[in-house]
């Protein structure tokens, strides 16, 4: 492990330091996790904090984030129930349950034993199947340079999850991961590794929650992996409670003739940052990226994407959808990347906001970067109250407002929640939207 | 002061100039201050215009704003450093110094070869032109008839002789000295431009219009314009621009500000044609400008149309500030970039008051090994109820080696607003292509047409002569870009 010199502490968050790195990566892990842990370090104390001066944090600004209130929670173990089982947790073949006491992993139907499928943690994974660890994790995904935050957790995630399908397998159920954190005054950094081999199949469901009232510090990295011809659909609905910061980084690389879907529901948390970077990578791949939020009282969202299309033939879709109320503030910034030589590139981008209420404010950033002749980039953006003619419609039906506006808020996020995979997570998500709305809406 | 006389040589170099009929340089005498910039040469322009105190103290506190500040760097493009202490910040022709009103019959067939015409014959022409040559203002044309209606249509330096309290009631309230790096630098140096007044109610009869040439070497071109519309007036004020080809950068930052009061409308169109290098990137205008109008009145409405075929490179975003209740601000415009020029440009709509409207259509055509940039801003504050805003952005795409970027950003503080944004980027559609090529119209014709159906929402929007000029330029523009 390389000795980096302490620089002073303004270069980063307080507590995320050598002695953290070494209790949380530590002897105890493979070398193949230390390694990447302490290379990580390494450009994590390079990288300057980022300022509200910086292009990418101009409208969030990172004293938003109260960093220094989190202490590093430990890195988790396994332990036999990490929580009581769930209803949704019958729709899966394997179910993850992260809590602040540890993990479990669930094998419901014996995919596991099959060796067709590995769900492990990032540490078991790394002793068991080494090859593919090196492989994926802060792998070839990474199209953008590492910035603070993700260095920061690819350096001191709390807890690892590596998933990998072999491959010609389909998976019919898929992967559950529940993340419940209930202690107040923690930073948690999950991180998740999801590989589909070529011509695999794949769903994964992920939800977040914590309660109403622990303030709580999340930094989350994801990578997704679709192989040649290979199919993963995955879905991640962030329930934090009103105290939780979030700052996210995921990256989804499809190859030839995969098909990927992502979509993120933000929902919860105080302050959330997140930033989606798709690489379509090989001709003919497929990526639907869909994203919902919805930002009331005084929650701020920040929503970043990058489609990138660095190989000709391929086709991307987004779109994302968000509403503002009260005094909440929603930032959707996406970028369209078509490299040189990406000819019949077929790229879309969508970004349609309500503004609920006097007081709520969006912004919404829809770039395109083409450096290819031959292909067809387009994005829209709109921003608006609810249709009036619309409105006038359900009430002179009878409606009461409050409801006929639920109603209209509800059918104009619809088209992102039908493209969620689980029938379970597609009414939690109308449940929350219609909780949002509030009564007097 | 140090005066210089100098005599250009004709560039004879005929390939060239064909291709950009406007490269010719004119031999004129002229009177130049020495290369550099500091507080002496401030003072010595304002000295030559013989300027009152305020108007040169103006000029020393935007020196030193500017001096303060660090050229940008966010646009998407790149060039060398710009050596500011290698630039003339003053030359004029010798005879436009003794008297802009009759002009020097070398500087009227400069014009004329231009197709601009400045003598009072052409009246019928129907546009009353101001032509600046280099620093200065060398003539303006119709100015009695436009006297009759109480309408002022000047050079800069006339008006803040003649019209002081006008001048400092409005210069500045739009682009402040301050308002950043190329603004700050022409508040401080800045010779000559037009200065419009139409009083109250009425109607300006005929297209105002200024023609500007840069025709000295390593001379920069700070042309300053102010143009108010007071209550109910209307006027349409047209813009054009060339200058000789040569294989040095040349700076140009002008800065335009418009203010239009309850009911007044102002319509601003530019053919923007300076000289953009040769194909390999040799030389060409670099046009770094800064123009905004300001609804400040009820119901008043700006217009900004530009057609930017020129330019090695282009910094520059026409914005309209709606302040006033139901005020409309529109912004159309045609950006070709060719070979290895690059072009930042777009608009920014900053919505104010009640029930405001904007409308963006721009158009960028790529071509060559070229970069074209769309960037906007769509600004509705919380005081701009039921504002409305539509925006188009359309990239089109000649050959693999150019590229072409949208950067939109659109910010509500109101949910009575609503605004829309659409953008594509596609290459010249193959099928129209084959459609037209079928009807035994040759490949370069065909997309020819094709662009300049593409470009239609905004031709239309510019005066008549004017669109005729714009398509033309086009097609000269797209020759050799097929294939």
């Amino acid at each position: 492990m390389t000795t980096v010199q302490l620089t002073p502490e303004a270069a980063g968050l307080p507590g995320f330091d050598e002695t953290l790195l070494a209790r949380i990566g530590g002897a105890a892990e493979p070398a193949l996790l230390q390694e990447k842990r302490a290379a990580a370090f390494a450009q994590y104390r390079e990288l300057p904090m980022p300022q509200v001066r910086d292009e990418e944090w101009r409208r969030t600004d990172p004293a938003l984030f109260p960093f220094d209130r989190f202490a590093p929670s430990p890195r988790l173990a396994p332990v036999p129930r990490a929580l009581a089982a769930s209803p949704w947790d019958e729709e899966f073949d394997v179910v993850v349950c992260v809590s602040d006491d540890g993990f479990s992993i669930h094998d419901r139907t014996g995919l596991l034993n099959s060796g067709s499928l590995v769900v492990l943690s990032l540490a078991d994974a790394a002793t068991r199947h080494p090859a593919l660890v090196e492989r994926y994790l802060q792998g070839a995904a990474r199209v953008k340079a590492p910035r603070k935050f993700s260095a920061l957790g690819d350096a001191f995630w709390t807890f690892g999850l590596f998933i990998h399908v072999a491959p010609r397998v389909v998976v019919p159920n898929g992967v559950l991961i529940r993340y419940q954190h209930r202690a107040a005054g923690k930073a948690v950094l999950p991180h998740l590794v999801a590989a589909v081999s070529d011509e695999a199949q794949l769903t994964i469901a992920e939800y977040y929650e914590s309660p109403a009232d622990a303030e709580l510090l999340a930094v989350s990295t994801r990578e997704l992996y679709a192989g040649r011809n290979a199919t993963l659909r995955a879905a991640s609905l962030q329930e934090w409670g009103a105290r939780t910061y979030h700052i996210g980084e995921d990256w989804v690389r499809a190859e030839r003739d995969a098909r990927v879907e992502w979509v993120t529901l933000l929902l919860g948390g105080q302050v959330s940052k997140m930033m989606v970077s798709c690489d379509v990578h090989e001709p003919n791949a497929q990526a639907y990226l869909s994203g919902l939020f919805f930002a009331n009282d005084n929650q701020h969202v920040d929503q970043r994407t990058l489609q990138l299309h660095s190989a000709p033939h391929t086709y991307s879709n987004l779109l994302y959808k968000g509403a503002v109320k009260d005094q909440g503030h929603s930032v959707y910034q996406g970028i369209i990347d078509a490299a040189p030589g990406a000819i019949k590139v077929d790229a879309y981008q969508m970004n349609n906001n309500l503004i609920l209420n006097e007081g709520a404010r969006a912004d919404s950033l829809p770039g395109l970067e083409i450096d290819a002749d031959d292909l067809k980039c387009s994005h829209g953006a709109t921003m608006g109250n609810l249709d009036e003619s619309q409105m006038f419609y359900l009430r002179s039906r009878g409606l009461p407002e409050a409801e006929a506006r639920r109603l209209l808020v509800m059918a104009f996020f619809e088209e992102v929640i039908e493209r969620v995979p689980h029938e379970f997570m597609r009414e939690r998500v109308r449940e929350d939207v219609r909780r949002k709305c509030g009564e007097g809406a | 002061m140090n005066k210089t006389e100098t005599t250009i040589k004709l560039e004879t170099d005929s390939k060239l100039v064909q291709e950009y009929q406007y490269g010719f340089v004119t031999e004129v005498a002229t009177d130049e201050l020495p290369k550099g910039l500091n507080e002496d040469i401030v003072r010595a322009i304002s000295k030559k215009k013989n300027e009152p105190d305020w108007m040169t103290d103006w000029r020393l506190k935007a020196f030193r704003r500017w001096k303060a500040m660090r050229e940008p760097r966010w646009a998407k493009v790149t060039y060398p450093e710009i050596d500011y202490q290698g630039i003339r910040y003053y030359s004029a022709p010798k005879s436009a110094a003794a008297g802009a009103a009759e002009a020097d019959p070398e500087l009227i067939k400069t014009f004329e070869r231009l197709g601009i015409p400045l003598q009072e014959r052409d009246r019928l022409a129907g546009v009353a032109v101001d032509a600046v040559f280099d620093s200065v203002s060398v003539a303006t044309t119709h100015r009695e008839m436009l006297a009759e209606k109480g309408i002022i249509f000047c050079s800069m330096s006339e008006a803040i002789q003649h019209h002081p309290e006008l001048v400092k009631k409005y210069l500045g309230t739009v682009v402040p000295a301050g308002d950043n790096y190329f603004a700050a630098l022409n508040a401080a140096v800045f010779s000559d431009g037009s200065f419009c007044y139409i009083p109250k109610g009425v109607r300006c009869p005929v297209e105002l219009s200024t023609y500007f040439r840069i025709n000295a070497r390593d001379t920069g071109q700070f042309e300053r314009t102010l143009i108010v519309a007071e209550e109910g007036a209307y006027v349409s004020y047209i813009e054009g621009c060339t200058a000789p080809m040569r294989d040095t950068n040349q700076l140009h930052a002008a800065v335009v500000e418009l203010v239009a009061l309850d009911h007044a409308q102002i319509k601003y169109s530019t053919v923007q044609n300076w000289y953009a290098g040769d194909e390999k990137g040799q030389g060409g205008i670099y046009n770094f400008v800064t123009k905004r109008g300001h609804c400040r009145g009820a119901h008043s409405k700006i217009s900004w149309t530009q057609v930017e075929v020129g330019a090695a490179i282009t910094w520059k975003y026409p914005s309209v500030v709606l302040e006033g209740d139901h005020a409309v601000g529109e912004f159309y415009s045609v950006a070709f970039t060719n070979n290895r020029m690059q072009a930042d440009t777009g608009t920014k709509m900053i919505h104010i008051g009640a029930n405001t409207k904007s409308t963006i259509i721009s158009k960028g055509i790529s071509a060559g090994e070229s970069a074209n940039s769309y960037r906007g801003l769509v600004q509705i504050l919380p005081s701009a109820l039921n504002a409305r805003n539509h925006t188009c952005c359309d990239s089109m795409l000649i050959g693999d080696k150019c590229s072409a970027n949208t950067y939109p950003v659109i910010e509500a503080e109101t949910s009575t607003a609503i605004t829309e944004h659409e953008a594509t980027t596609s290459k010249i559609s193959e099928e129209q292509l084959f459609y037209v090529q079928s009807r035994g119209i040759d490949e370069e014709s065909a997309t020819s047409l094709i662009v300049n159906g593409f470009c239609k929402d905004v031709f239309k929007e510019l005066p008549l002569e004017f669109s005729v000029e714009a398509i033309k330029l086009l097609e000269l523009k797209l020759e050799h870009s097929v294939g």
